[in-house]
């Protein structure tokens, strides 16, 4: 294969972004999320919260699978999404059975019970 | 391509585990729930002796994936036998009308699953998966106790905490994928040895190793992130505070001490000291927190924070001698913990509190947890006062119970390191556990209560009788162990 | 100043796939701050499934196309649905969500912004590599190869993820369960 010919297959995103450009992203949304996990109070919206980090993680682990042409970082992320599924389903189930018995998923609420 | 059959003989504890839960799911059919607790533990037993089927090899299996040797198989038969344990003492759940005890015992059984995973692990994608199935599990049992407005509140904040310990440990995953380019621990220890030479930056590395760490610590419960420990183990029903406060322990440090040996132990110099504060600061949170407790639970719930801390101390003189010392500490840390339990539950059961209505139709229902339960208790229940008091006995590291060999070996581990300083504090802070766990020992013996005799199982007494006499055995001669790695 | 000249010199040699970058990063980043910010629940879920769709748009650009798919398919497909069934099923409304006090607000976002000053500068100086024009594989992304590695060196994972599943499944039915007494909501 000539030289040119590769360079065609590359995608344009990678050639002329650096790698550090996705890392800073993924950082970013990264402690958006954690900034949610911290101010909010609405359990979903922690939750919501959490699947950004979790998207952030996404995007690195696949922005560095892609530049160094190693697929076992987005098989990772397949694990990563089939594993959030996972998790929402029983969280959202917990916070079903918690408004069942109170009416509010406010979290601050809760801790008002606390011993 | 092809398996060879050895592949799947060799994991045949996961495979039974798996299995035997789905079987336990269809008993639940029955209406009977007599059959659901013996099966439960034939099922335990098989596994245990499956486990050691292949004692002195070592594998590593399915391409890199799960490294079983002697070390695992003591930390899953550690797992195993601690299971046994608190499935045995589970039989009031057969009659209790709002218990699922099909639904508790096969969670159970696959939470193990996850715990060998980390046990074993030797891709990070072992790990997450193994770390997800154990605490989705967790998050489940907290809840178990649907109508009890305590445990729902410590499902909620056990589930918000741990998914976002779970964001942080997969944030540092990619960053160590994007440093090294591998998820395999072997892989990664290369990259820190030999990039450690090259003299390069390693910036990237050292951040996604500390993040790692981080989502790790949360889950062992260390201090600063401890945080949520004693609301979800006080919250919980007492039987899955015991499975909690042993099981996920003992699997979370077998992870760290494979993943600090295997992928960190290159750059030892980089990480030891910010374990050593995380350990101090385990070590005075735990334990002085733990002084101010009314509840036994609660207290409890502070003393695995402490425990946290002393196998921590393992982990900091990170050598070969503190591989068997982690496993030790786990074993007499779980013997005691599950026993002491046991008596809890035994003791509260017949003394539920005022139970509170908030809201429409939610009762608060709680039973008595406090020291005063135990007043009086050794009078009517020379048994059961025995069990606990060697129970904390071994908590506390007295000489010639299980604990004080747990904590010897941990010490000197760390000494070879010349950690000395750390000792000093350890050693202050076990001084300081003596004081809380005294106070239930002369509750039950000097103080007045009206305790009636408590009547108990006979195979729950044999459980308890066990429990005690292996943490005798283990603090008479500690060899009988030791021998074994 | 220097690095933002070289950096303004290649933002004018940029191509339309380059452009896409930079306007999908900075739709991706506002949609996840109004997530976070939204007072009304059912705003921030339709931010969120903006967000991951904006994300899809970035894995398209790096030829990750499998997952792209995937993301939609399980992310913005099932996932954000449920997120959206149970803010309908449990009928949350604005006033539901009352303010921490702006203290722990200011803390919260003080800590997460000295964190991300900190990993960016640590992360600016980092070297990561780039991409190795001779060894380049522009078909990593597809089903093919990451079928081969799922089904090859992942299986066991592959397996042991369905315990997962099945504990999941069992434990969501359990909690979510309507036992005999509970409202009907």
């Amino acid at each position: 294969m000539q030289p040119n010919d590769v360079a065609v297959n590359i995608p344009e995103v990678i050639q002329q972004i650096p790698l550090n450009y996705y890392l800073i992203f993924s950082t970013a949304l990264f402690v958006i999320g954690i900034i949610g996990v911290l101010t909010r109070r609405n359990a979903i919206i922690i939750f919501m919260s959490i699947e950004l980090m979790l998207n952030a993680v996404n995007t690195l682990l696949i922005a560095f699978s892609s530049y160094r042409s190693d697929p076992t970082g987005q098989v990772f992320v397949f694990f990563i999404m089939a594993v959030a599924a996972a998790e929402v389903s029983v969280g959202l189930a917990i916070i079903v059975m918690i408004y069942r018995n109170i009416r509010t998923i406010d979290v601050g609420v809760l801790n008002k019970l606390k011993w | 391509m092809t398996f060879q059959t050895y592949d799947c003989l060799q994991m045949l504890p996961i495979i039974l585990l798996s299995l035997s839960g789905i079987a336990l799911l269809f008993l639940g059919f029955q209406k009977s729930r007599a059959l659901l607790l013996p099966a439960t533990l034939l099922f335990l037993v098989i596994a245990f002796v499956a486990n050691f089927l292949d004692w002195g090899k070592t594998y590593m299996y399915f391409r890199d994936m799960l490294l079983v040797n002697n070390l695992a198989m003591i930390f899953t038969g550690v797992v195993l036998l601690s299971t046994f344990m608190v499935v045995s003492l589970s039989g009031s759940l057969a009659d209790d009308e709002d218990a699922q005890p099909a639904e508790y015992y096969a969670i159970l059984l696959f939470s193990l699953v996850g715990a060998i995973m980390m046990i074993g692990f030797e891709n990070l994608i072992m790990l997450f998966v193994g770390v997800e199935i154990l605490s989705v599990a967790m998050y489940i049992l907290t809840g178990s106790d649907k109508r009890n407005l305590r445990s729902n509140e410590a499902a909620l904040k056990y589930f918000l905490m741990g998914a976002f310990a779970t964001g942080i440990l997969l944030f540092g995953i990619a960053l160590l994928y994007g440093a090294t380019g591998s998820f395999v621990l072997s892989g990664i220890g290369n990259y820190a040895h030999s990039a450690t030479n090259a003299g390069g930056s390693m910036l990237l590395f050292y951040v996604g190793m500390f993040m790692l760490l981080i989502g790790m610590l949360f889950k062992v419960s260390a201090a600063p992130f401890h945080f949520w420990t004693p609301d979800v183990y006080d919250g919980a029903p007492s039987l899955f505070t015991a499975y909690m406060s042993t099981v996920v322990k003992t699997a979370g440090f077998a992870a760290l001490l494979r993943i600090l040996s295997v992928s960190f132990s290159g750059v030892y110099d980089f990480w030891w000291v910010a374990m050593a504060v995380v350990t101090v600061l385990t070590l005075l949170i735990g334990n002085i927190t733990a002084v101010y407790q009314a509840s036994f639970k609660r207290m409890m719930a502070y003393s695995s924070i402490s425990h946290a801390g002393y196998l921590l101390i393992g982990l900091v003189g990170l050598s070969q001698a503190s591989k068997p010392a982690i496993a030790f500490y786990s074993l007499a840390y779980s013997l005691s913990t599950i026993a002491a339990f046991g008596v809890l539950m035994l003791v509260a059961r017949n003394r539920p509190l005022n139970a509170a209505v908030f809201g429409d139709q939610t009762t608060l229902a709680r039973t008595d947890e406090h020291y005063d339960a135990f007043n009086g208790l050794a009078r009517k229940n020379p048994l059961l006062g025995f069990v606990m008091a060697v129970s904390m006995l071994s908590l506390a590291g007295i000489p010639l119970t299980a604990g004080f060999w747990g904590k010897f070996m941990v010490f000197s581990a760390a000494a070879d390191r010349g950690a000395v300083w750390l000792l000093v504090v350890a050693v202050l802070m076990s001084a300081v556990g003596i004081y809380y766990y005294f106070r239930v020992v002369i509750a039950m013996y000097f103080r007045e209560g009206q305790t009636d005799t408590i009547r108990v199982a006979p195979f729950y007494r044999i459980v308890l009788i066990a429990a005690t006499v292996l943490t005798l055995a283990l603090g008479l001669l500690p060899n009988l162990f030791q021998g074994l790695i | 100043m220097n690095q933002f000249n070289t950096f303004l010199a290649s933002f004018k040699n940029l191509t339309t796939a380059g452009y896409l970058f930079y306007g999908l990063g900075l739709i991706t980043l506002i949609s996840a701050i109004s997530v976070v910010t939204a007072k009304n629940p059912i705003h921030s879920v339709l931010a969120l499934i903006f967000t991951f769709f904006c994300l899809t748009g970035h894995y398209m650009l790096l030829n990750a196309q499998f997952l792209a798919i995937v993301n939609i398919i399980v992310y913005a497909g099932a996932i954000m649905v449920l997120f959206l069934f149970a803010i309908m099923f449990l009928n949350l409304k604005e006033e539901d969500e009352e303010a921490k006090t702006n203290v722990t607000k200011m803390a919260a976002v003080i800590v997460g912004g000295v964190l991300m000053v900190l990993l960016l500068s640590i992360f600016n100086y980092a070297p990561v590599g780039t991409y190795n024009p001779a060894s380049f594989d522009a078909k990593t992304g597809l089903v093919e190869r990451l079928g081969i590695v799922l089904y090859s060196d992942y299986i066991l994972p592959f397996e042991l993820a369905s315990i997962l599943f099945l504990v999941a499944m069992v434990g969501a039915v359990m909690l979510g369960k309507r036992e005999a007494g509970d409202p009907h909501f």
